[in-house]
């Protein structure tokens, strides 16, 4: 079911940035959000006597003939992560490499007030997450969900700004889109993959917001948590890279 | 005793590598350099006596950062192994944290800035004397606010309890 959202979504963002049915591509996104949280709903009904065994499992335990350790999946979700964006990366580089000069020729300078907002946001969000493990680690359980809930609005308003804002100024007003040239469609290529990557990092944490308010992490229970920061580090790197070669690469010409 | 462990996946040294990461390429590319008497201040540098505190993922994350604000430059190829005098540098830092951290930030400083003064003259036009002098200069003065600020945060790191009382 999340498999065929998830396909129905990647069209729709397709569709969206080929601007060829741009309501139909939102209306195909939006549907992958609500069968998100439709999932995510159905599931919290059974959180307290299922779903909240799960952080706390040894890690050596055995759940149906399989070892559980959630350390390998997050290790395992980060190395599919960093193929998927090393290869965006890689593509950029050898576009950037093949180009006699970059950014190509008609390419604007981007304004780089939003990105700088949405990178302080990051930062914030960080430490913010490291706050609150740690206090959560000391046994401040009130500590730990209010550094949670200001990671997870944090967290929101990075495709906010990114998808309310910047996209709509810079398509809208026609200043940068995927077919004004290699430098456009790269741009809205990586920050689009980046910004779907934000958004599931959101919903993560919610995830994780709404166990902690049902009390299920403790200090000696909170792989899922870490696990969790643990991504949102990842996607927070990533965008250090993209601030650099697309904010500040727009000002570069080789 | 195994069957007792329960799920701690001890990631956060992750958190902090991503965090200095950020520091150094955030306060370079995002933010504008520090004026401090005649000199411009890199502020990411100032987080360099911090690895005494937070250790080797600091230290990766300072070079990784390093090397993300080098991208977003328009640097020749030489300097993009800037990070890697830099690690040596932070490694420095690190090492001598127990015995001397001012000892380890002094090397620090001089080992930047002997790559500096090399480098400057090769990307941009300024003798190599006025390249060593600003170079030195500009990474002490970096040096010395990060120091004073680690300082500070060592003295409340040992003494919690302070903070809170005057509070």
């Amino acid at each position: 079911m999340i498999a065929a959202a998830t396909g129905v979504a990647m069209t729709g963002i397709f569709l969206i940035l080929k601007g060829l049915i741009l309501y139909a591509g939102i209306l195909m996104t939006l549907s992958f959000v609500a069968v998100i949280v439709t999932f995510l709903y159905s599931d919290t009904k059974n959180w307290s006597s299922a779903l909240s065994k799960f952080g706390r499992i040894p890690r050596d335990a055995v759940i149906g003939g399989f070892p559980v350790d959630i350390s390998l999946t997050i290790q395992i979700i980060i190395m599919t992560e960093l193929l998927l964006f090393g290869g965006g990366f890689a593509m950029y580089f050898a576009l950037r490499v093949r180009m006699g000069v970059w950014p190509p020729l008609g390419t604007p300078i981007l304004s780089d007030t939003i990105a700088r907002v949405q990178t302080l946001i990051l930062i914030s969000s960080s430490v913010l997450v490291e706050w609150a493990i740690s206090k959560l680690k000391q046994g401040n359980q009130k500590a730990f969900r209010a550094g949670l809930i200001g990671t997870t609005i944090l967290g929101a308003m990075f495709p906010i700004l990114q998808f309310g804002f910047e996209w709509p100024h810079l398509l809208l007003d026609k200043i940068l889109t995927p077919s004004t040239n290699l430098f456009g469609s790269t741009f809205f290529l990586l920050t689009g993959i980046h910004g779907v990557h934000v958004v599931a990092g959101v919903l993560a944490f919610t995830y994780v917001d709404i166990r902690a308010f049902m009390g299920q992490y403790s200090p000696k229970n909170h792989g899922f948590v870490e696990a969790t920061s643990t991504y949102w580090h990842f996607v927070h790197i990533i965008w250090l890279f993209l601030f650099a070669l697309m904010w500040q690469g727009s000002r570069l010409l080789i | 005793m195994a069957r007792e462990q329960i799920v701690d996946l001890k990631l956060e040294d992750f958190g902090t590598f991503v965090i200095f990461t950020a520091i150094y390429a955030a306060g370079s590319l995002g933010l504008p350099k520090l004026h401090l008497l005649a000199y411009q201040v890199t502020i990411g540098e100032m987080a360099a006596p911090f690895v005494a505190i937070f250790g080797i993922p600091a230290v990766f994350g300072l070079t990784l950062g390093q090397f993300i604000a080098n991208l977003g430059f328009d640097v020749a190829p030489v300097a993009m192994l800037s990070p890697i005098v830099s690690f040596a540098g932070l490694i420095i830092i690190y090492y001598l944290r127990k015995t001397s951290t001012l000892g380890g930030c002094i090397i620090y400083i001089l080992i930047t800035s002997l790559w500096i003064s090399y480098l400057l003259p090769q990307i941009s036009n300024v003798s190599t004397s006025y390249a060593e002098a600003s170079a030195f200069l500009e990474q002490s003065l970096a040096i010395l606010v990060g120091y004073v600020a680690y300082l500070i945060a060592k003295r409340s790191i040992a003494n919690p309890n302070v903070t809170s009382k005057n509070h």
